[in-house]
């Protein structure tokens, strides 16, 4: 009979982890999705050097997922953009994840073993960062598009040390973070050319990798002509933990000391049970 | 199938959890050590941040040493005097442990000092377990019922002041000696994530002096409380500890550890003992390469710190 309770608490722990795992779904939220914009640019996003047409062209766009939700059985996610342009014209996606200051730290042999020796601190430094345009990039940005959209290389290269240091050692510690940000799919290489059809819709896929940091990313598209912006719309896009995930997480960083005696209980409560449970079968 | 873990905020696969949790759980049931030596250094290898490991991992400890010490508490092999004070030492030194992981995550050194301990530790005691085994069976083949030695042999350390009787331990010692040991494992197991028991049991033995009957339970009372506390002050300052991680280590481990006492009780304990120091080698050799090796990437990147 004791045994009986014993095994069934074992299997109601079993079925919580596995609910866990499974995981709070993904909600459209189809309500929280903002109209996509139509028409020209908002001011807030055209500079006043860019000579934009009286009549400024149409461009809109949407996304496929409203927002990037880190359920339980996240493992990165891949959303499409797409939308719609007048012609003639070609397409840049902007995608930049909130900034933060990052520390690079470099190592060196030292007595034969590999230890960090140098670190650099960069403010301003975009969690995520990814370019894609309907031609090849460098071809439509050397024609000047108002200095407004930025390559990878370009917006690293603003970055603002934390401390100042000579530029060629500067220069060492933004490749070194580039690298390892490559490394961990948050400065895709290439997301792929946007490809347009029908000469006026275009797409493309944006990866975010199951690392992806957390934060409110910013979605920009610009429709080029001539080498100028003549249409901007741009679109937050929120990535952030959904559910228990996200539960867990905020005590762990609201409510640490708490969160510290559920863990210990947690661990008591299914070491014992765990401990007696086993030792019967 | 994968699960997202929230503190560790990384996907990783659930089944590959479960099998290190378990495979911790086999060594802590063969041979009364919590296998968490074995598990941080994995963990970290498959990709968890260092110090949602070493945090994590300390939650699997208490999870583990209250499901052994269930057993040694009935059996009466918890020397409780001994116990407490041990866990005096262990709780300023897991305390003064979690102070110095802080300061060394912020400087970006934790990770080379956790692999260097490691190194120094793992090595020290694989070694001595491998002599000692080979000693043992060298000595049972040449004379087979064995000389019987002294209760305890009698050394300098026996004359430091505040001495204090230990009835079940049938030890007169200095509390000096025990707070010491117990602050050194309580440092250790919060740097590195485990319960300190695979330095704690031997040194119990060889240098407190203590009758092995009560070893393994006296160590767990320790290592429990050492653990939770390590758990509790990881939360609440630097928020590390991963509770799904942790979980999925502990259910291993609970299927683990009785199918470990089980294969301990079919094979012999030299044989035992020798198989422990070579898996011990190699973890450590292992660990030792990485710190040698020309890296992939000589960069990487610190914490991110989200400017007001």
């Amino acid at each position: 009979m004791r045994l009986l309770a014993l095994l069934a608490c074992l299997a109601l722990l079993v079925g919580a982890t596995g609910a866990l795992a499974q995981g709070p779904r993904l909600e459209p939220a189809p309500g929280a999705l903002p109209a996509p914009t139509i028409g020209g640019p908002p001011s807030a996003i055209a500079p006043p050097s860019v000579p934009i047409e009286p009549t400024t062209p149409d461009l809109i766009m949407d996304l496929s997922l409203a927002r990037v939700s880190i359920t339980s059985a996240f493992q990165g996610e891949s959303i499409l953009l797409f939308g719609m342009f007048d012609p003639p014209g070609e397409i840049v996606v902007v995608v930049a994840g909130p900034s933060a200051r990052e520390t690079v730290m470099r190592k060196q042999r030292f007595m034969g073993i590999w230890l960090n020796t140098g670190r650099q601190a960069f403010d301003d430094v975009p969690a995520y960062y990814a370019i894609a345009a309907s031609q090849p990039l460098q071809r439509l940005l050397a024609r000047g598009a108002g200095g407004e959209i930025l390559s990878l290389e370009d917006r690293l290269a603003s970055l603002k040390p934390a401390t100042p240091r000579d530029a060629p050692e500067l220069a060492r510690f933004r490749a070194g973070l580039v690298e390892v940000k490559r490394r961990e799919g948050l400065y895709p290489a290439a997301i792929g050319q946007v490809t347009v059809q029908a000469g006026r819709l275009f797409r493309v896929d944006l990866p975010f990798p199951s690392r992806v940091p957390e934060g409110v990313y910013d979605i920009r598209v610009y429709l080029l002509r001539e080498g100028k912006i003549v249409a901007a719309v741009s679109r937050p896009l929120p990535v952030g933990k959904v559910g228990f995930n996200a539960q867990l997480a905020g005590w762990s960083e609201h409510e640490g000391a708490l969160y510290g005696v559920g863990a210990v209980l947690m661990a008591l409560l299914v070491g014992w049970l765990g401990g007696a449970v086993m030792r019967r079968l | 199938m994968e699960i997202y873990l929230p503190i560790a905020e990384l996907s990783m696969n659930v089944f590959l959890l479960l099998g290190l949790g378990a495979a911790a759980g086999l060594l802590s049931g063969m041979f009364g050590v919590g296998g968490g030596f074995l598990a941080t250094p994995l963990l970290i290898f498959v990709g968890i941040p260092p110090a949602v490991a070493v945090a994590s991992q300390a939650n699997q400890v208490v999870a583990n040493s209250i499901s052994s010490l269930q057993v040694q508490w009935r059996r009466g092999n918890v020397d409780l005097r001994m116990g407490l004070v041990l866990l005096a030492g262990g709780m300023l030194g897991s305390s003064a442990g979690v102070w110095l992981f802080t300061y060394l995550k912020r400087i970006g050194q934790i990770d080379f000092v956790i692999a260097v301990l490691y190194v120094v530790m793992l090595s020290t005691i694989g070694l001595l377990m491998m002599f000692e085994s080979l000693n043992t069976y060298f000595k049972r083949r040449r004379n087979p019922d064995g000389p019987r030695g002294k209760l305890h042999t009698h050394y300098l350390v026996h004359r430091l002041p505040l001495k204090l009787r230990f009835y079940k331990s049938k030890l007169y010692i200095s509390a000096l000696l025990p707070i010491g040991l117990g602050f050194i494992i309580g440092v250790l197991s919060a740097i590195l994530g485990v319960g300190g028991g695979f330095v704690l049991v031997p040194a119990m033995i060889y240098l407190l002096g203590m009758p092995t009957a009560v070893v393994i339970g006296t160590s767990n009372f320790q290592i429990l409380f050492v653990a939770a506390n390590v758990t509790f002050l990881q939360a609440a300052t630097n928020g590390t500890v991963d509770v799904v991680l942790a979980l999925l280590l502990i259910l291993g481990g609970v299927v683990g550890a009785p199918i470990g006492a089980r294969l301990a009780a079919k094979l012999p304990g030299v044989a035992l003992r020798a198989l422990m120091s070579l898996l011990i080698l190699l973890v450590a050799a292992e660990l030792l390469t990485e710190l040698l090796r020309t890296p992939s990437s000589l960069y990487s990147l610190g914490t991110r710190e989200v400017l007001p």
